[in-house]
């Protein structure tokens, strides 16, 4: 007879990936298969690299610096304090990094709005700057959740059509560039959690009160999903353990709640022409069920799409009376800010819809001496003592 | 406006064009990777955000496609890919077919077909193509217009309103920039000029939207030329 | 010259009914089995009842045990391991590895029935939470419970009001690379549906399915009775997800898809009907042997249809779920067709030897 215990606290149970049963093909295996017969060279990850797991337990390398990062344009654009914040993190510890402008957009917001183009362009946009990364030494890193799916996906694609192969060969040829493929294609969030102690290291702002709830991106962890990061100890490896890691190494409390899994509702096209839905699905599935199942204090993801469409969707929302008002931000800007950076003159939070003040004043950071320090500096640059803020005036 | 599946709505398209639009789909060298066999289980729609909010079915366009019905295709072409989030929470299925993956391809063809409903479907974004396609990066600082994005709130014009001395605010030197998100090397835009070309892309912009495709083609022939190119994207 | 004895690995159903076959038949038989009971999964997972019949499991598997213990041709070896072999079809050494250490055998043949174990969800496809929510369950959890004549909600103690199954949980998946349909698991859950309305009458109990699949009597013994006598619901609809409501009740969502529309329906527990994969037993006998193991790791036969039984190598033959998902019926049939295939190799080499 077995005891109820037994039956009642089955909790017990814990999953060990074997990496021997994965059911896909290794991509580094092919990869470095075809650089062995002459069709690409390969990017290895410069040393030292952090190894980090998949969900079937392979290791994936994470390069700690010399990178090349592989701005997004709608951060850029429209969330500037966004890949600020990564840069910022990078000069905080001391890291190298180069800020490309031999880059160009991933061009893939536009090519899943629009299908204005094809699978060669979009290869070539891609090892076009690939082969940009490469010619610096520098290792690729990619700031949008966006480039880095529709990357993964053009990878899987060169690796398994010689034709398309040989075209973009063709096409780089004339540009004088050579077909290069990262060993690893890297998202500056996977940088970001494993770099999630030293960052913690560097915490002065406590915020083992906060209650958040995060949002992973699905071009992060649902396309081409082997390449998304998994461990242990964070979600039974049963999600992608990017956010979740760094904010418990901040001391957060972080919330489930039932639509964490759910799209955030960008829809590529929807949130420039079709906004009805982009702001429905966003206040419905997710902003409404977290506040009434979680209760944060912030929302935290990790990508330009996710961060826009949760964000600015709530304005018309709150209008309408919804339960909305939750502020969103990168998990960068959140490192960023627990390790003391400026939450305007670094974090650019004013870029943001969502009012996010409560939370600064839940943080104890003083908004209004720190948006007049901003002001301040804004003069400056009115008057013309100054052309640009730059990294000095951001004490790093 | 529910989805009318009885195709009469397009009883008048020969069945050869169908066919013709089907055939080129299935052409492309991702179709296999994209499509297997369907068990018409509704695990894809579950997850989809477009299902909860159009007549819209991610099983229904595989099945579609596993079927070979070219009238049901040409409904789907028409009057339904375009509600897709192209997120590709669909991905889960157990036969690994990618209905969002299939949509990708179903978009392209209207596209490059000049399809009237993928005409449609992108008007008002033309200026989005051109970003993109002109200057190397896709949502500039100056789209953030109060008149374009009027229900995200007054920041935005705050930010139209400051934009050029906030952008100046950004300790990245790169991203001082308004009509892009980032400062871009001419040589890198050249490069995503010569892309195009070779890869037909601008013939796509030409079926889909002439007038776009006339200035895309005065921009970078003229950057083109000045840089020492020869190139000619008639 | 007498008959080498042959060696039989694996005490489960298909091995127990293997060596039985070859002692009734006046065979000497040699069983290894690396638990310490006879009775393979059935025991070792704590089956309830067996499927299609209702006996009870532990009974069952006594009862073939009974069948075997005690006869002065079988030696059997609990606790025990194979863990070398060579020679051919007539004379294999192998070596037995038990609790009075190593000792080296002469047989003439091999029949292995190494049987299969139950997928772990942590790598399925979906999101069913196996590792995050204690009241998402096994088909063998479930089945550990209905042993104790009880069904509990883990989290809470209380029955159940609303449980679920959810099919082809690690089968038919090429994402997950199992291909195959696991044979069982319909009926199974069928079998487990019953039992729990039984059990907790007042519990409505849903079945999502992607086809259900219930070969020749199944039907009349546990679908149809099911679904007539238990009122158990059967949808066809794949869940993509189980998450979890404020009130720490499970949600499930999915498609109703012949209804067309779309579900999100609280469940107080989901249970998970996992499909069968190769054991690690099987892989390393495949290994000690020198088989061939199909594209899915389980053992390669080589006849088609016609031949469930031949291996990869002369003298060796695999039965039951070794070979690939196998019910019961499946399991005792290819025993017994392997145990006459061996009897034949161990004969014949002995009639050679003789002349």
């Amino acid at each position: 007879m077995i005891p109820h215990s037994a039956i009642l606290k089955p909790s017990s149970r814990t999953f060990v990936p074997d990496p021997g049963r994965a059911p896909t093909e290794d991509y580094h295996e092919l990869i470095f298969e075809l650089e062995k017969e002459g069709e690409w060279e390969v990017q290895r990850v410069p040393e030292p690299y952090i190894e980090v797991h998949n969900k079937y337990g392979r290791t994936k390398k994470i390069p700690l610096q010399k990178t090349w990062h592989h701005k997004s344009c709608g951060q850029c654009g429209h969330i500037p304090g966004y890949s600020t914040a990564v840069f910022w993190i990078n000069r905080k510890l001391g890291l190298d990094y180069i800020d490309p402008t031999d880059q160009t957009s991933c061009t893939a917001w536009n090519y899943y709005a629009s299908a204005t183009s094809n699978a060669a362009a979009q290869a070539a946009v891609a090892m076009r700057n690939f082969a940009a990364a490469a010619e610096t030494g520098y290792f690729p890193i990619i700031h949008c959740a966006t480039s880095f799916g529709h990357y993964k996906e053009t990878r899987q694609q060169l690796l398994h059509s010689p034709e398309l192969r040989r075209q973009v060969r063709e096409i780089l040829a004339k540009l004088g560039k050579k077909l290069v493929m990262p060993e690893e294609i890297v998202h500056y969030s996977e940088w970001v959690h494993a770099v999630r102690d030293r960052i913690a290291e560097h915490q002065v702002v406590g915020m083992d009160h906060i209650r958040a709830t995060i949002h992973p991106a699905c071009h992060y962890h649902k396309l081409v999903g082997e390449d998304a990061v998994y461990a242990d100890e964070i979600h039974g490896r049963q999600r992608s353990a990017i956010i979740t890691g760094l904010l418990q190494a901040l001391g957060i409390d972080v919330r489930d709640y039932s639509t964490w899994h759910d799209c955030c509702g960008f829809g590529f096209r929807h949130i420039l022409v079709s906004r009805d839905f982009s702001r429905s699905f966003a206040v419905q599935r997710k902003i409404e069920v977290m506040k009434e199942e979680a209760d944060p204090d912030v929302l935290i993801t990790h990508d330009t799409g996710c961060v826009t469409t949760l964000d600015q969707s709530q304005f018309a929302a709150k209008a309408h009376g919804r339960n909305v008002g939750l502020p969103v931000m990168s998990d960068s800007q959140l490192a960023a800010l627990a390790m003391g950076a400026h939450p305007y003159k670094v974090l650019q939070l004013h870029w943001h819809s969502t009012d996010n003040k409560p939370f600064l004043d839940k943080l104890g950071i003083d908004h209004k001496a720190r948006w007049a320090e901003f002001e301040a500096a804004v003069a400056e640059l009115r008057s013309g003592a100054k052309q640009y803020l730059t990294w000095e005036d951001c004490d790093v | 406006m529910g989805l009318d599946l009885s195709g009469r709505q397009y009883a008048n398209v020969p069945l050869q064009e169908k066919q013709r639009l089907f055939d080129e789909v299935k052409a492309d060298l991702r179709y296999d990777d994209y499509l297997f066999g369907c068990y018409e289980c509704g695990i894809c729609v579950a997850a989809c955000p477009s299902a909860r909010f159009y007549d819209f079915s991610p099983r229904k366009i595989a099945q579609t496609m596993a079927r070979e019905d070219v009238d049901l295709f040409y409904v789907m072409l028409n009057d339904s890919v375009w509600d897709c989030s192209q997120c590709f929470s669909c991905d889960v299925c157990p036969r690994k077919n990618s209905p969002g993956g299939l949509i990708t391809l179903m978009r392209e063809v209207a596209v490059k077909n000049g399809l009237p409903s993928a005409q449609q479907a992108l008007e008002g974004y033309g200026r989005v193509v051109y970003k993109i396609m002109a200057t190397g990066t896709q949502v500039s600082p100056d789209m953030l217009q109060d008149n374009a994005f009027p229900d995200w709130g007054p920041h935005v014009k705050d930010i139209s309103q400051n934009l050029d001395v906030w952008r100046r605010a950004l300790p990245p030197d790169t991203m001082h920039t308004t009509e892009t998100s980032w400062r871009v090397d001419d040589k890198t835009i050249h490069e995503l000029y010569l892309i195009w070309h070779m890869t037909g892309v601008m013939d796509m912009i030409k079926e889909v939207d002439e007038g776009l495709f006339m200035i895309l083609q005065d921009v970078m022939e003229e950057r083109l030329e000045d840089a020492g190119y020869d190139v000619s994207f008639d | 010259m007498s008959e080498r004895p042959i060696l039989v690995v694996g005490g489960g159903p298909a091995g127990m009914e293997a060596t039985r076959g070859l002692a009734a038949a006046g065979y000497r038989a040699v069983l290894v089995e690396k638990r310490d009971e006879l009775g393979g999964t059935p025991v070792s997972g704590s089956y309830a009842a067996l499927t299609p019949d209702f006996r009870d499991a532990g009974e069952a598997m006594a009862e073939m045990a009974a069948t075997i213990q005690g006869d002065p041709l079988v030696d059997i070896r609990t606790g025990s391991r194979v863990t070398d072999a060579s020679g051919q079809a007539g004379a294999f050494a192998v070596t037995v590895e038990g609790p009075g250490g190593s000792e080296q055998l002469e047989v003439g043949a091999v029949i292995l029935a190494t049987g299969f174990q139950h997928f772990d969800p942590g790598r399925e496809t979906q999101q069913y939470g196996y590792y995050e929510y204690d009241d998402v369950l096994t088909l063998v959890d479930l089945e550990r419970m209905l042993k104790t004549g009880q069904v509990l909600v883990p989290s809470t103690g209380k029955p159940p009001e609303r449980l679920c199954f959810i099919q082809c949980v690690g089968s038919r998946d090429r994402q997950i690379g199992n291909e195959y349909c696991s044979k069982v698991c319909c009926g199974v859950a069928a079998k487990e549906s019953i039992e729990v309305r039984k059990l907790v009458p007042d519990c409505r109990v849903f079945v999502f399915y992607i086809d259900m699949r219930m070969y020749g009597y199944w039907e009349p013994q546990i679908y149809w009775v099911s679904q007539e006598q238990h009122h158990v619901n059967y949808i066809k609809g794949i869940a993509t997800q189980i998450t979890r409501t404020k009130d720490g009740r499970l949600l499930v969502r999915g498609e109703d898809t012949t209804m067309g529309r779309p579900m999100e329906v609280p469940m107080d527990m989901v249970v998970l009907s996992v499909g069968m994969e190769p054991s690690p037993g099987t892989i390393e006998m495949a290994g000690v042997f020198g088989l061939a193991l199909n594209k899915y790791r389980f053992i390669d036969t080589l006849g088609g249809a016609l031949d469930t039984v031949t291996t990869s190598v002369p003298g060796i033959f695999a039965c039951g779920a070794a070979t690939g998902p196998a019910d019961l019926e499946d399991s005792v049939s290819s025993a017994a067709a392997a145990a006459m295939k061996a009897i034949g190799v161990v004969r014949r080499a002995a009639l050679a030897g003789s002349t």
